[in-house]
This record gives structure tokens, C-alpha cells and sequence, in this order.
């Protein structure tokens, strides 16, 4: 057996990029008059050579502050943008010629923007996407009981979609992006605006997918919830580059140096003498955190619990949206 | 072609929905044809003749013109710019349906509805105002009236396909272009008066342009007035046109494409 997907990665990126040109309006009608006659025009550059390769069902977390270039990634990786350089290729098609092999094997889900009919109710899009992916009525039927029922969204077919709520509604566009069954998922923010409980469903849906289809995900968040709980590997992009590309947890190690011990004393000593055990970070008696390098976590715990009057003890990693905030910002 | 016939039902489906909103849709429609009507009831007292035209054939052709803009004019493809600016374009570009076709369904679903509409509202007119009337036999000339009006409705098309193109390229003001074209082409498809009235070498230079072949012409066919030779010349000229228009939006769409950033989304 040797099936072409298994030996080829199922996304290929190559040195990609995306550059924009903007123009620059100056507040006030005297600028909008010059940018009227002479526009100053500037260059974006959305993605700045990026490169990377995903195998087939591995689920991977996209991540980035705002306008690092993930949804430039994702739009040029799903055939909607022209690369300026570079190259890119899913399931060795190029996205950008959009043929319909492709096409039928991939979707975008856009936690911003919808699909469906805003006028009719999620079922005349469901059943439009039928036909424009030619899924058999026995199938169609299937997928669309399961899938509703999984995100719970049966008793809304029939509604008008501009009378749901925004939970039902992405719930739906959900839906209408992976009827045809995708083998490539691209997600973008798809749990934007939602609550706890509906991104917990969206969050298993997904991970559900991914195992059943053995389906390849791509997927931004800025919820890092999302990204610890469905992800092994993370990319992280910053300002068009690649700043990482690996496990989640080489991220702990590789950026976080240092682990964290908190502590509660039940009595009262001289304070002091804390800073022979590691660097003080908060300090509001009887409450202590103090973070020590990962190979002498050990040691310092033993040493706490020795010399002071320790009520309770545990070793921490650094939360990882603060690691993440650090990678940002260079510090 | 089961998708673009879903795409058809769906159209339809949408118009109903807001009841008050198709009613002041129809209102519209009668209001604009009444004041075409009674304008040239005016301008032309009876018995008189005014640049070659009396009163009754002056009225025939404006109720004729309200007949072919109900289905030529009629388009639902002046989204497609819409569609550019705001990003939903991303929402076809990600799928197996062509985009042309899908608005052309649309288009056709929308004149289909108007047209029916239309033939209902100008038979009350007719019935009301009693205006003198063609009635066209010649099997003939029907279906020659059929081939204009589909070579009009092409054009149509590809017309407003290009000027929602402009989007691309300055996704904030695709409207002044079109409004600006809605008002040369009324005047210029005959769709205000009828272009023989024009002087000699205006309406001669203008048979060489697309716009007669909107309104104009197929409404010529149908009364009647022109010869065979007049007749294959406009199909022609109006066939070239449609090709012309035709390279042109798909040419500007690859080019757009390109420059196509799907903002908002």
C-alpha cells in the first residue's frame, strides 16, 4: 500500500509571500482632498516568507498576534490570494488555480463572516451545498442528523438565520462548511465571540473530526484554550515570519526556562531569606510565588520545605498565554 | 446543473420574504412607467406628430419598452460588487460552482419574476388606459424578437459584470460608476424614447454601439419595422459586442483576482 498522501505532506508552504499595497489617508478634509489627487501608497507585508509542512491528520495550532499574517496563511493556503512569492500546495494541488478536486476536498471556516442565506433558513444553504458538492441524498441526510445533533442545532433548520443567535448561527455555518466531508480544514478564529460551554463543543467537535476523518486541521485562535486543548504542535508567526514551529510543549521548555513555585507559610519569618531560593516574583503574606530554573525545581522545593514553615507547596509551569505574551513581544 | 437550479429556488424564495418590500418594489415599477406614459401622452397632443411619431405609436413603444427592460434590465448581479468589497466573494471562490453562472441564475430567476409581474401590472394599464396596441403574428419575427431579447439579456450581463469589477480595484466606490452608467444607458438603450427621433448620424453612429441592442432594437423586431438586413446586422453587431464584453469581464475577474485581498474576512 502505498498511498500517495502518506508518503507526500498534505500542506506544503514554501518560502510564501503576501505583500498589500494600502494607501494612507490623513485625518481631515485637507488630507482627504490630497488622497483625492495623490494617494501614498505603502506596502504591507502580510506574510514574509513563511515555510512549513503539515502531514495528514495532524491538528495544528496557527498562532499570532492580530495581523501576523495567520489569516493571510490561510487565504492564500485555501486558494482565495495570489502569492506574491513563494509557493504553496494542499494535497498537491495549488490553491490559487481552485480546481474543483480541490476545492471539494477542503473548507474554510471563517469565525468573522457566514455563508448562509441571511434571509432563509440554514437548511436551503445546507441543501445549496448538496448540490454544489454533489452529496448523495442518503449521505447529505446522515451527515447533517449527525452533525446537528452533535452541536445540537436540530430544532433551528427551518428558522429564518438572521433570527438566531450568534451561537446557533456559527454552530450552523459550522455545519455548512463540512457537510461534503473535508479532508483539509482551515479554521479561522472559529470560536470567536461564543461562550465557554459552545467553545467546548466546538473545541470536541473538532477533535472529534480530525480522528474520525483522520482530516488535517489548521486552526488560529486567540483563545490559547483552544489551541492547548485540541493541538500537539504549534506555529507561531509574528509580523509575516516564522518565529516557531513545534510541539506545544518544546514552547514551555524553549521560552520558559523557569518554573514556578507557589507557596502559603503558616507563620511568620524573615522574608528575606526567600531570595537564596529563587527570583521573587509576588510576595503577600502568607502567599509567595517565586520562579526557579526548570533543572532546580526539585532542589529549591526540597530546600523550601526544610527551612520554612511551608502550609502548602506546588510547582507550576509558567501559564502559557504568558509565555506566548513573551514570544510577541520579544522579552 | 442541479446546484444552479437550487441557486433559481433560492432566489425566488428570498423575494418573498419581506412582503412590504416587494409590494413598494412593484409600486415602483408601475409608478415608473405611469410617468413614462403620461409624460408622452403630453408631449404629443393628439393627432399630431412629433419626430415622425403620433401619439399611439409613441405610447405602443413606451408600454413595449416597459415589457423588454423587465427582463433584459432586470439583475440581480449588481451584488456582485458588494460581494468584492465586503469579501463575500471568498464564499464562492471556496467552492465547485462557477461564479458567472451562479449569478446569471439569479439574473434570470429575478427577470423571470419581474417579467411575469410586469405583464400582470401593464394589462391593468392597458386595461384601464386603453392604448393602441401591436400585436406581432409573424411566427417569424417572434422568435427573431426572442434571439434580440437573449442577445440584449447577454449583454446585459456581461455589462454589469464589468462595472462591478471595479470593485476590485476601489472596493469603496463601485457605485458612482454604475449610477452614472444606469442614466447613459436608459437614455442610450432607448429606454426614455425611441432612438429614431435622434438625428440621422447620431442614431446611425449609435447602431454601432451596444446600447440599442438592449431595448431598442428587440422592441424594433417585435413591431415590426425593421428589414431582414437590418435585422442581421443588429443581431451581428449586438453578437460582437457580447463577445467583446464577454473577453473583457473575463480578462478583468483573473486580473482582479489577483489583486483580490478578501478584506473583512
Amino acid at each position: 500500500m502505498c498511498d500517495i498522501l502518506s508518503v507526500m505532506a498534505v500542506v506544503r508552504v514554501r518560502g510564501l509571500k503576501r505583500y498589500y499595497q494600502v494607501y494612507e489617508k490623513e485625518p481631515g478634509v485637507g488630507g482627504l482632498v490630497r488622497s483625492f489627487f495623490k494617494r501614498k501608497y505603502k506596502e504591507v507585508r502580510a506574510v514574509d516568507g513563511v515555510s512549513f509542512e503539515i502531514e495528514q491528520g495532524e491538528l495544528v495550532g496557527f498562532i499570532g498576534p492580530n495581523g501576523a499574517g495567520k489569516t493571510t496563511v490561510l487565504k492564500c493556503l485555501s486558494g482565495l490570494l495570489f502569492p506574491t512569492a513563494g509557493s504553496a500546495s494542499v494535497l498537491g494541488f495549488t490553491p490559487f488555480k481552485r480546481e474543483q478536486a480541490f476545492q471539494r476536498q477542503i473548507a474554510l471556516v471563517m469565525g468573522q463572516k457566514n455563508q448562509l442565506f441571511w434571509d432563509l433558513p440554514p437548511m436551503e444553504t445546507f441543501v445549496l451545498n448538496k448540490e454544489i458538492y454533489d452529496i448523495p441524498q442518503k449521505k447529505f441526510k446522515e451527515t447533517l442528523n449527525e452533525l446537528s445533533r452533535l452541536l445540537e442545532v436540530e430544532d433551528v433548520l427551518n428558522i429564518q438565520v438572521r433570527k438566531l443567535s450568534l451561537g446557533q448561527r456559527m454552530k450552523c455555518e459550522l455545519i455548512a462548511t463540512v457537510l461534503h466531508s473535508p479532508v483539509v480544514l482551515f479554521l479561522d478564529e472559529p470560536t470567536i465571540g461564543l461562550d465557554v460551554v459552545m467553545q467546548k463543543k466546538i473545541r470536541d467537535f473538532l477533535k472529534d473530526y480530525n480522528r474520525r476523518h483522520r482530516a488535517t486541521i489548521l486552526l488560529t485562535s486567540h483563545y490559547m484554550g483552544d489551541v492547548k486543548e485540541l493541538c500537539k504542535r504549534v506555529i507561531i508567526i509574528n509580523k509575516g515570519k516564522l518565529l516557531f514551529d513545534g510541539q506545544l510543549n518544546e514552547v514551555v521548555e524553549k521560552y520558559a526556562p523557569e518554573k514556578i513555585l507557589s507557596v502559603v507559610f503558616s507563620q511568620e519569618f524573615d522574608l528575606r531569606k526567600l531570595d537564596k531560593i529563587g527570583k521573587v516574583k509576588e510576595l503577600d503574606f502568607p502567599k509567595a510565588t517565586i520562579s526557579v530554573p526548570r533543572g532546580a525545581t526539585s532542589v529549591a522545593a526540597a530546600e523550601l520545605l526544610q527551612h520554612f514553615p511551608v502550609a502548602d507547596l506546588n510547582i507550576e509551569e509558567i501559564p502559557i498565554e504568558e509565555i506566548i505574551r513573551q514570544v510577541f513581544t520579544g522579552k | 446543473m442541479k446546484k444552479y437550479l437550487q441557486v433559481f429556488k433560492i432566489t425566488f424564495k428570498e423575494y418573498f420574504v419581506y412582503r412590504l418590500n416587494f409590494l413598494l418594489w412593484r409600486v415602483r415599477n408601475v409608478a415608473q412607467l405611469l410617468v413614462l406614459y403620461f409624460l408622452w401622452q403630453a408631449a404629443i397632443p393628439e393627432g399630431q406628430t412629433v419626430f415622425g411619431y403620433d401619439q399611439t405609436k409613441m405610447l405602443t413603444y413606451i408600454l413595449g419598452v416597459s415589457i423588454i427592460r423587465s427582463f433584459v434590465l432586470a439583475s440581480r448581479s449588481v451584488e456582485v460588487a458588494s460581494d468584492i468589497a465586503t469579501g463575500d466573494l471568498s464564499n464562492f471562490l471556496l467552492k465547485p460552482l462557477g461564479y458567472f453562472r451562479y449569478w446569471f441564475t439569479r439574473d434570470i430567476a429575478d427577470k423571470i419574476l419581474n417579467f411575469s409581474l410586469a405583464v400582470i401590472e401593464i394589462t391593468l394599464v392597458i386595461f384601464i388606459l386603453h392604448p393602441p396596441l401591436v400585436f406581432q403574428k409573424s411566427l417569424h419575427l417572434l422568435f427573431l424578437t426572442l434571439l434580440a431579447v437573449g442577445v440584449g439579456t447577454i449583454l446585459y450581463f456581461y455589462f454589469s459584470l464589468l462595472l462591478a469589477m471595479i470593485a476590485f480595484w476601489s472596493p469603496e466606490n463601485s457605485w458612482s460608476p454604475r449610477f452614472l452608467f444606469l442614466i447613459v444607458l436608459e437614455f442610450f438603450a432607448g429606454g426614455l424614447f425611441p432612438l429614431d427621433i435622434l438625428p440621422g448620424l447620431v442614431f446611425r453612429s449609435l447602431s454601432f454601439l451596444p446600447f440599442p441592442y438592449l431595448l431598442f432594437f428587440p422592441l424594433n423586431v417585435y413591431l415590426g419595422k425593421l428589414t431582414s438586413g437590418e435585422i442581421l446586422f443588429g443581431l451581428s453587431v449586438g453578437l460582437v459586442w457580447v463577445f467583446l464584453f464577454y473577453r473583457a469581464v473575463k480578462f478583468t475577474f483573473q486580473l482582479g483576482l489577483k489583486n483580490y485581498t478578501a478584506w473583512g474576512r
